[in-house]
């Protein structure tokens, strides 16, 4: 029996408010005593990305920009989770990019694969959505200029 | 007993060990009946997750298996997982004894995270490696009648002992009344918990999420 594809895990769950703090409290420890660590900033980056408010996920994703900037070592996980940051944010571009960049260095990552479907399917349904729009667009537009077609013809 | 008796029981199982142990490939193997090559497949970025629908002595079973990375830079992500967990399947590498000497150090972090009820089985992956073996199956055996732990050695790459490991772990934890005690209560149970540290060995940047906020001073306002 195939798996149920695709999921990303780490988009699905939220850590819990007291969860998120832990972080968060460790992360303004360090940056007071002036040295933060990756490993701190990342935990604390991996769970803004998670939340479901914006502005968390949009700071997660700052924070995981400057790790990928100066940590080489920790580019995959950066490229993942800023891929799914924009992901949940709904800048499926951005995502896509991101995921991209991990795709090209890992091209077998069943991670990346699932997120990509993942970001496809949103832009394919946002495409169904906006040609809807376009088509309810014309649909408005072909009624007024038949009701102005016809009320011209009347008036004659 | 599991509810109800034609719906599908809900099992939550998650895969822990040392990074490159191969439970990632355990999991491609039995949902997928798949197998990566070492060099193709990379290293789980914290945590990936599969649904695998199966039948377990006539009874259906929706598995949600989650695998986390072994990286010792994901504990403090792949520790949020934990949490109503009924089984756990922990693997090590029988040709790589560094994987093997590891697992107390996996226990210790489950004795954090989940109830003693929750079903163990220890998994000695990669024995399709038998000319590089470094753990015997007597010593594999051994350590997990004493931890408690359901046994079985395997091979991701030839499927060898796969399936039964997961059709084991399951079929236990469908006769472990106490995994069924109540909703919300699966298993997951007010783990022990001495300090933040003691779960993940101390090492720097990894945090106990659960860690009881009181004890730290000024805790954030509740303003």
């Amino acid at each position: 029996m195939p798996t149920e594809l695709p999921y990303a895990a780490d988009a699905e769950v939220s850590l819990s408010y007291d969860e998120l703090e832990v972080l968060r409290l460790q992360y303004e420890k360090e940056v007071e005593a002036g040295h933060v660590t990756i490993q701190t900033k990342f935990n604390y980056a991996w769970g803004l990305v998670k939340s479901p408010v914006s502005e968390d996920q949009v700071e997660g994703v700052r924070l995981l920009q400057e790790i990928y900037r100066s940590e080489p070592a920790r580019r995959r996980e950066c490229l993942y989770y800023l891929a799914l940051g924009h992901y949940k944010m709904g800048n499926y571009d951005d995502a896509k990019k991101f995921n991209g960049l991990l795709l090209e260095k890992e091209p077998s990552n069943l991670q990346a694969h699932s997120l990509q479907t993942l970001v496809d399917q949103r832009l394919a349904r946002d495409g169904y959505i906006g040609m809807a729009l376009a088509g309810g667009a014309a649909a408005i537009g072909t009624i007024l200029l038949a009701g102005l077609i016809r009320r011209a013809t009347r008036s004659k | 007993m599991p509810p109800a008796e034609n719906s599908p029981i809900n099992v939550k199982l998650l895969l822990i060990g040392n990074s490159s142990v191969g439970k990632s490939s355990l999991l491609l193997r039995f949902s997928d009946a798949q197998w990566l090559p070492e060099d193709e497949s990379s290293a789980t970025i914290g945590v990936d997750f599969r649904v695998h629908k199966m039948n377990v002595n006539g009874k259906k079973v929706k598995l949600s298996i989650w695998d986390t990375a072994g990286q010792e830079r994901f504990r403090t992500i792949t520790s949020s997982y934990y949490r109503g967990a009924q089984g756990i399947i922990l693997v090590y590498d029988v040709a790589n004894r560094d994987s093997f000497d590891a697992l107390p150090r996996w226990y210790s972090e489950l004795e954090t995270y989940v109830s003693s009820s929750v079903v163990k089985i220890l998994v000695g992956n990669k024995v399709d490696k038998e000319f590089s073996r470094q753990v015997s199956t007597t010593e594999g055996q051994q350590f997990a009648q004493r931890m408690n732990s359901l046994f079985v050695e395997a091979s991701a790459k030839t499927s060898v002992g796969v399936k039964e490991a997961f059709e084991e772990v399951v079929s236990k934890i469908i006769d472990t009344p106490e995994l069924w005690a109540s909703v919300g209560d699966k298993g997951a149970k007010t783990p022990k918990r001495s300090d933040a540290t003691s779960a993940t060995g101390g090492m720097p940047g990894n945090i106990d999420l659960s860690a009881d906020q009181s004890t730290q001073a000024d805790g954030g306002c509740g303003c």
